[in-house]
């Protein structure tokens, strides 16, 4: 095959901005996007909030430093600051080039781009479509990928790097359609493959795909991955599927209830009650929990989101879709019936470590979004700053790449390195010695991560933790792949997908277990403060000789000084 | 008050036989069907009751399956015949209403290719959004976005707030009737989005994609079954879309242009004279003399045959109680143009 100058793994908003950008920063150079789904699926389509930006069309007195503090703040300082200078300033642009483009969005009266308050902001800035922003963007942007001729290799799983002393040759994937390992060599890879927090899995809010396929092939090659302890809690989830129920319905009125049936949050924030902020609600129905005040259900412990006071009327007008959820993925309607909920993972800071430019340690290898840690979100991000970090950065990655194509030699890889790789992949079929079913060992997974590496963190838990993971890994050396088909094997992805999950698990758990200080997202039971003196800092996972090695990078400071996060 | 779930529900389980489309091509001449029976409790999905029967039973049942929350548009597949969404449909829900009791019959999508089991090929619909330019090509040059905002008004948003909601889930595709005939057609997920681009204020090739749109396979081919618009899991109007698009042709492009827009004229002008079809002529006035000799004489020929031709124009008599009917009709022209007016403001 013909050398790509760039190949960027993963069609969310950050790979289709990347692929515009680079094709706009040089429309001569062969660019391929590819995705293990039709990019139109990809989890940027599930945020429903916004992104963030200082247009000022709503509070005219909002400025670029006020969006660059708030962040700051909302990262519990450990975003660096210059980074988070380059979001919100990108930020209005960004939005306004959307919407030059066909984003739908929302309007004010005056006919300007609508914004609205969001969790953590000093003024409403959130601009949004409805409650469905992230699928218009990601439909945007794949509309004007197709406009442009972007190459898409749709449905084909990313396996590994082919990596030659410092530098990448290109990437070998699997085409899903033909069950083929194909060779993608290239100057530059830009990895856009989202989050991680499926590791979680049935106490998680993502997409089934969300396994941090582009983390962990960056981290098997070798480079670091920044920060990954850190994973946001939301304290709405439904208790079968953990798909979110937004803050709307507390918003409205609704209560937590435990099941002696009292309002437990007066316990917690007895002003604020249900309406706390979402890391000190979530701690708090975590608590409910583990003390033993929630309801028991074959599908785990859970405690009720009660809306029945509401009335009919109330939460057809407003919440429509919170009840057509319930019903749809519970089967209860929350007009008769409280909801049942437990706090869900949902999002993951932490990702391949990334200079401002998208460029990661190794020569023409690049990341951007979820997958990528800049930093700008630190130890907790703020709502509607998650569509704008894939945007700005997806297009800065993009546009670095195009322009350092040239600097790097085509790779090659060779007809040996597919041959092993597939071979790899195959080996889980062979019905010899292996027998472990991978939907058990992601189910063990998910429950070891939610009860030792969750909510709360403890030294003796996080170890339990790391020993439980460690136990897995060695059972899924006899997984067994059964689909033994070529076509479209749903059940090798799978295997290749928790293999993924289980590696970077033990890096979250490694980094939990070192950082011994509360922080953001990051609360240790052992170590309730922030410790500025010795943990304000990045941490680094990298992969040593089969083994997770921790190290540190300092936070880049700038305008503003460490100071006590309350709001 | 509140009432724990589980004193009157929860644990209640109901067998259910999922009766699940099979094909692989590597090794299957033709389709057949595989039964899985679990129990299944209130609250569970069709998706979440493959997942179980991937996880548990047979891992090779194939089928794809991404947000599982009802916004990506994957799992799209026929549960019981009726295209859908398999993450959204609470398998309780759809067993009340099931023709064999407890069986939930399980296929995939109709009108585009089939890769293996539930898995169809979403190629075809990809090739006819490029086809159609179902993309805004921005008045604004590219070298100048970023810098200020179009206004756009409410009203101009409502016109394509709905059609946006479109996740591409391909169940209209499935249901289409055109689609099952035609291949070629431009199906109606693809005719709904190229509205959405035709009615924004920010697009510059309208007229381009309008023209496309009517050609051969295009707008007019749509028999209005309504099936995509029952079908849409976010429950868009859909056939809104497809009229909004005719009157526009018709509208910017003249009703001399296609055969399509011709018919729907001889249709206006019949009912408004004689408040039914003149059928003889119908085709000549719909396609011209020399298409209608071409294709029709011999079929013509053989309706004499069996004396089954219309009768001849001058035959027709008008319908009973015409004065009444053309005065009704006059109110009702008049009322659409009013419309119309009032829309384009």
């Amino acid at each position: 095959m013909k050398p790509f100058d760039v190949v960027i793994v993963g069609g969310g908003g950050a790979g289709l901005y990347a692929a515009m950008e680079a094709m706009k920063t040089n429309p001569s150079l062969n660019i391929a996007v590819l995705s293990k789904v039709y990019p139109n699926r990809s989890h940027t389509s599930a945020a429903q909030g916004g992104a963030n930006a200082a247009l000022a069309n709503k509070a005219k007195n909002d400025t670029v430093e006020m969006h660059i503090f708030d962040t700051i703040k909302g990262s519990d300082y450990l975003a660096d600051q210059d980074a988070v200078d380059v979001l919100c300033s990108e930020a209005p642009k960004i939005i306004r080039e959307l919407e030059n483009m066909g984003t739908p969005w929302s309007r004010m009266d005056d006919n300007t781009i609508a914004q609205r308050p969001f969790g953590g902001a000093t003024l409403p800035r959130c601009c949004y479509c409805s409650d469905k922003t992230g699928h218009t963007i990601l439909q945007t942007l794949y509309e004007q990928c197709l406009k442009k001729g972007v190459i898409f290799f749709n449905e084909y799983f990313a396996l590994n790097l082919s990596v030659n002393g410092s530098r990448s040759r290109g990437l070998i994937a699997m085409n899903m359609k033909s069950g083929k390992v194909e060779a993608f060599p290239a100057r530059t890879v830009i990895f856009a493959t989202g989050g991680y927090a499926k590791m979680y899995w049935n106490r998680s809010s993502n997409a089934a795909g969300n396994t941090g396929d582009g983390q962990a092939i960056a981290f098997r090659s070798g480079i670091p991955l920044k920060d990954m302890e850190f994973v946001q809690f939301h304290p709405t989830g439904l208790r079968k599927s953990g798909l979110l129920i937004t803050e709307g319905a507390r918003g409205e009125g609704g209560y937590l209830v435990n099941k002696d049936g009292e309002r437990f949050m007066a316990r917690y924030a007895k002003e604020k009650m249900e309406l706390g902020p979402r890391d000190l609600v979530s701690r708090s129905i975590e608590t409910e929990i583990l003390e033993g005040r929630g309801f028991d259900s074959p599908a785990g412990t859970y405690i009720h989101l009660d809306l029945t006071h509401l009335g009919a009327d109330l939460i057809k007008s407003r919440l429509p879709q919170i009840r057509e959820m319930s019903m749809q993925f519970e089967g209860v309607d929350p007009i008769e019936e409280p909801i049942p909920i437990r706090p869900t993972a949902h999002y993951s800071m932490g990702g391949i470590d990334t200079d401002n430019f998208g460029r990661t340690v190794m020569q023409g290898v690049y990341a951007a979004g979820e997958c990528g840690c800049v930093s700008v979100h630190g130890a907790n991000r703020l709502g509607g700053n998650s569509l704008l970090d894939i945007l700005v950065f997806g297009r800065i990655a993009g546009h670095t790449a195009a322009e350092e194509a040239q600097q790097f030699e085509p790779g090659t890889i060779s007809e040996g390195e597919l041959k092993e790789q597939l071979d790899e992949v195959r080996g889980g079929m062979h019905s010899s010695g292996n027998y472990e079913r991978y939907g058990a060992l992601r189910e063990d997974l998910g429950k070891t991560l939610a009860s030792n590496v969750g909510i709360y963190r403890e030294s003796s838990l996080l170890q339990k933790g790391i020993q439980e993971i460690s136990e897995l890994k060695e059972r899924f050396k006899k997984v067994r792949v059964f689909d033994t088909s070529d076509v479209f094997n749903t059940n090798l992805m799978q295997v290749l997908e928790l293999k993924n999950m289980l590696d970077l698990a033990e890096t979250v758990a490694a980094g939990a277990y070192a950082r011994q200080e509360s922080r953001g997202s990051h609360t240790r039971v052992d170590f309730p403060v922030r410790d500025d003196v010795n943990w304000h800092k990045h941490t680094l996972a990298t992969l040593v000789n089969g083994k997770v090695v921790l190290g540190e990078k300092p936070v880049t400071m700038g305008r503003y000084e460490l100071q006590e996060r309350t709001y | 008050m509140t009432v724990p779930i589980d004193q009157h529900n929860e644990g209640v389980k109901k067998n259910v036989t999922f009766r699940v489309f099979r094909f692989n091509p590597q090794v299957d001449s033709k389709p057949y069907f595989d039964d899985y029976t679990i129990p299944v409790e209130r609250g569970i999905t069709v998706l979440r009751s493959l997942n179980y029967i991937k996880e548990h039973i047979d891992a090779s049942v194939s089928f794809r399956a991404f947000c599982q929350a009802g916004i990506c548009g994957s799992c799209g597949m026929r549960v019981n015949g009726r295209s859908q969404l398999a993450c959204t449909t609470q398998v309780w829900d759809v067993l009340a209403r099931s023709r064999d009791e407890g069986i939930i019959k399980v296929e995939p999508l109709r009108n585009l290719p089939l890769i293996k089991d539930l898995i169809v090929d979403m190629d075809p619909l990809v090739d006819k959004m490029k086809h159609y330019s179902n993309w805004i090509d921005s008045t604004m040059p590219e070298a100048s976005m970023g810098k200020k905002e179009f206004l756009i008004s409410e009203e101009e948003f409502l016109r394509y707030d709905k059609a946006t909601d479109c996740i591409l889930c391909a169940s209209c595709v499935s249901e289409c009737s055109i689609l099952r005939a035609n291949k070629e057609y431009v199906s109606p997920a693809v005719l709904l989005k190229s509205y959405r681009m035709n009615v924004d204020s920010r697009d510059s090739i309208h007229g381009q994609r309008l023209a496309e749109l009517v050609k051969d396979h295009g707008v007019w081919d749509c028999t209005h079954c309504y099936r995509c618009q029952e079908s849409c899991v976010k429950s868009i109007p859909i056939m809104d879309a497809i009229h909004g698009i005719r009157e526009d042709a018709i509208e910017s492009r003249g009703m001399k242009d296609t055969s399509g827009s011709k018919h729907a004229e001889a249709f206006m002008s019949d009912i408004e004279k004689k408040g039914k079809l003149v059928e003889a002529t119908l085709p000549i006035r719909t396609n011209g003399v020399v298409w209608t000799l071409q294709n029709l004489l011999p079929m013509a020929v053989k309706m004499i045959m069996k004396r089954r031709t219309p009768p001849p124009p001058p035959l027709v008599k008008s319908a009973k109680g015409i004065k009444i009917f053309r005065e009704m009709f006059r109110e009702m022209t008049e009322h659409v143009k009013q419309d119309h007016k009032s829309h384009k403001k």
